[in-house]
């Protein structure tokens, strides 16, 4: 054992890999700002570039990167309601209303120290229980995705806002957008029109570029937000105290909540970072203002996503199957160096997987440093005139939607639901819920048909899968639980 | 229009203007030698799957001997249908490659794609990757002809595909009819969401790229029952070949490079020369067998008589599972 702290000491030491980190994490920050530009595409360009590096130099470049972009999506939802990733979605419900009553650098050093706690439980998770989360993780076939699918849905209730009937609406509308594209298991094309730019289903993020930032940009707003207050920010702002003892219970449930979402193969940060934010929702006490800048909504986000990129590794590292999309990606980049990750890993290059480990923790801590102290620096876009910034974001916005995949229809997919975003604002719909509907919509679907496919038609497959079963009652559990507490809340209103 | 004040505006667009008209001069008068810009390399698919990295490699190596950049750009969307289609009516100077892959097959079959191989100038096949069957190391067969005898016997076995109509589902079909045995095919969304529900134990086997299931292999999770091509795998030597077991059956996914129709012989013959050179490289080789790409050459005529074939193969199977009617 003392050999294998030794040789992992020395992996550490050497500073190309501090470099690389270094690197990686400011990369990865500016990449995840941008909208379009998501963890994937960041990790899956930078690949070829670590082809002349050694291997823990490069791995650590990647986990840089992906750590930074995670994280550095969240500034721009705080500041312009605009998500750099899918993942950043559910922070901006709360942090931008936060930031227009002026408190952006409250918010913003909040998010960052919510995503430190949230990265480091779930890195301590990934070092003491890897065998039992992973074993956990494959327990998850068809049927169990589709009640986790499910119990997504029925936390919707809880991001409904003021009415239920108008967050019911959204979501099955966002069911509808969602089944756009080939059908999954008979390969019909539906709802095309005889294109086929939508052939693998309505693209996410030209969708939620659409609805939050570009909605942003069309609203012409009467209140315009309060410029951050006079005192002067200090260089290093430290979240509020009492913030982080009201936050705290909730950062820590995230990010249990967070790792295991992650750990499941198919389900990433974006649907970990909902699934904590309903969920913390779903538990408001007396004076909590979820959906109008409470600061629990973002501490839940942030720790839940964050826990989620730690997650993704545990089956990475144990079985060689990717968690989500960028483990995938990283994955490959380990091939190609020569290491195979899976059960061998940690027998074979024992001292690697440590040092791996190790560098997890310290890019979150990276992450954390950077940005508290370029928080005070990112607030001065706000001074900007806002007719100058909503120029640069749509540009920037519609940008990014091309880049995805330099197809001229994803900017004609985010302009369009941009209209739709200013409309459903106007009229009093709550735009998280079909986001969320539309992330869990495929998901939902396919496994679904995919249970069905196995059980050859019988819908009796939830029987024989007691996890399936108690996530689907959990569900029913919640929809129940929200309408009684809203009828009960109705009464005292009068 | 003109203000005093705008005076330095002025001359720097007329300044820009003009350089950047003298370049264009400069840049007709070197002559008409290929190449005389940067080299785009399309890929279908997004970045970070197999298909990218090799096209990010080839790029990386035909840069050093084509003495311009050649940059790769992935168009992707509509299974691979929209990359191939920019590949197709882009100017043909030679200045754009195309990546072409198993789904140029597939993808006119299921009508989803308004072109087929015969629209493309089939330049070389760079790689091939057969189907394996595998199975998850506890799985009572140990051989190919033990495995069609239990799927026989009980219930039908299913088996994971990474997509509707995609080349794997394709792999699973002929297996079935082949062995004229029962099958229940379960879509995945790609090759590696299917080997994780065999290795979680929600499905019986798949039939997907060796290259796909090496990690699994050697750490000892899953076992392979037999490759779909014509020989044995240098990197599965002990793993015998579908035909060797009695199943006649070479079928797989390849990747190649394409040009658009009307590209003159000279260009033609330095992008293939260079690109032969760059395959055949040691370095190239080194990379191939990291990654677990069976590195398959064969000049345009040779490609052309394959993908004609794969074309009849592909349209029978996809009218049998009733994908197209």
């Amino acid at each position: 054992m003392m050999e294998v702290i030794s040789s992992s000491a020395a992996l550490l030491l050497s500073p190309i890999v501090w470099l690389c980190l270094l690197a990686g994490v400011t990369a990865g920050m500016v990449v995840g700002a941008i909208p379009g530009l998501s963890a994937t595409m960041g990790v899956a360009l930078l690949v070829p570039f670590t082809f002349e590096l050694e291997i823990m130099p490069a791995i650590t470049l990647l986990l840089g990167v992906y750590c930074g972009a995670i994280y550095g999506g969240t500034i721009p939802a705080i500041l312009f309601r605009t998500p750099g990733t899918p993942a950043s979605a559910a922070t901006l419900i709360d942090g931008y209303p936060m930031m227009l009553r002026g408190e952006a650098g409250r918010a913003l050093s909040l998010s960052a120290f919510s995503a430190l706690i949230g990265g480091v439980i779930g890195t301590l998770l990934l070092i003491c229980l890897t065998p039992q989360i992973s074993r956990f993780a494959l327990s998850f076939g068809p049927a169990e995705f589709f009640a986790l699918a499910v119990l997504g849905l029925s936390l919707i209730t809880a991001l409904s806002g003021d009415s239920l009937l108008k967050g019911a609406i959204a979501t099955v509308a966002g069911l509808l957008c969602a089944t756009v594209g080939m059908d999954p298991v008979s390969g019909y094309p539906r709802f095309l029109f005889g294109s086929v730019s939508l052939m693998e289903g309505m693209p996410f993020i030209p969708v939620l570029i659409g609805l939050f930032a570009i909605a942003e940009v069309f609203s012409i707003n009467s209140d315009p937000p309060v410029a951050p207050s006079e005192k002067r920010m200090k260089l290093f702002e430290l979240p509020h105290l009492s913030d982080i003892k009201r936050c705290g219970w909730t950062t820590v449930k995230s990010a249990f909540i967070g790792t295991f979402t992650g750990s499941t193969p198919g389900a990433g940060a974006d649907i970990a970072a909902f699934l904590c934010y309903s969920a913390a929702c779903q538990q408001a006490k007396e004076g909590d203002n979820y959906g109008n800048g409470e600061p629990k909504g973002i501490a839940a986000a942030e720790s839940g996503k964050t826990a989620a990129t730690s997650g993704a590794m545990i089956p990475l590292l144990s079985l060689g199957i990717p968690g989500d999309s960028v483990t995938a990606v990283l994955i490959g980049a380990f091939i190609l160096h020569g290491i195979q990750p899976g059960p061998l890993l940690f027998q074979q290059h024992a001292p690697l997987a440590y040092a791996i480990l190790a560098i997890m923790l310290c890019a979150h801590l990276l992450v954390f440093g950077m940005a508290l102290s370029t928080a005070s620096f990112v607030t001065q876009a706000l001074k900007i005139d806002r007719r100058f910034l909503n120029t640069g974001i749509l540009l920037l916005s519609l940008m990014g939607a091309y880049a995805l995949r330099s197809n001229l229809v994803d900017c004609w997919v985010a302009l369009g639901f941009g209209v739709l975003g200013v409309g459903m604002r106007r009229s009093g719909f709550p735009a998280a819920p079909f986001l969320l509907a539309l992330i869990l919509g495929g998901m939902a679907e396919t496994n679904l048909r995919r249970a069905l496919v196995l059980s050859h038609g019988s819908l009796g497959f939830v029987f024989h899968r007691p996890l399936a079963i108690g996530l689907l009652l959990l569900s029913i559990f919640f929809v129940f639980a929200t309408i009684q507490r809203r009828r009960g809340q109705r009464k005292k209103n009068g | 229009m003109f203000r005093k004040g705008d005076i330095g505006a002025w001359v720097i667009i007329i300044v820009s203007v003009t350089v950047l008209g003298w370049m264009n001069f400069q840049r007709r008068a070197a002559g008409g030698k290929f190449p005389q810009r940067p080299v785009t390399l399309i890929c279908p698919f997004s970045p970070g799957g197999g298909t990218d990295l090799l096209a990010r490699k080839l790029a990386h190596e035909a840069e050093k001997q084509l003495g311009v950049p050649v940059l790769v750009s992935n168009i992707t969307g509509g299974g691979g249908a929209i990359g191939h289609a920019a590949g197709r009516i882009a100017p043909a100077d030679g200045h754009t490659v195309l990546m072409t892959t198993f789904e140029l097959i597939s993808l006119p079959v299921q009508g989803l794609a308004p072109f087929t191989y015969k629209d493309l100038d089939l330049l070389m096949l760079l790689n091939m990757d057969p189907a394996a069957v595998a199975v998850r190391s506890d799985f009572p067969a140990n051989s190919l002809k033990e495995f069609i005898a239990k799927a026989k016997s009980g219930n039908p076995l299913s088996i994971g595909n990474s997509g509707a109509g995609a080349v794997w589902h394709l792999a699973a079909a002929m297996l079935a009819d082949h062995a004229d045995m029962p099958a229940t095919h379960v879509p995945f969304n790609g090759a590696s969401q299917a080997i994780t529900a065999l290795i979680g134990g929600h499905i019986d086997a798949v039939t997907v790229s060796p290259a796909e299931l090496k990690i699994y292999v050697e750490s000892n999770q899953v076992k392979l029952l037999g490759v779909m091509s014509a020989e044995r795998l240098k990197s599965f030597p002990e793993t015998p070949t579908c035909r060797e077991q009695g199943q006649d059956l070479v079928f797989g996914t390849w990747r190649g490079l394409a040009l658009p129709q009307g590209v003159s012989k000279e260009t033609r013959d330095i992008l293939m020369k260079t690109f032969k050179d760059v395959v055949e490289s040691p370095e190239f080789e080194t990379f191939a067998a990291q990654s677990g790409m069976n590195l398959h050459l064969l000049t345009s005529e040779d490609f052309l008589t394959m993908t004609a074939r794969q074309a009849g193969e592909v349209a029978a199977t996809m009218k049998q599972l009733g994908i197209v009617k």
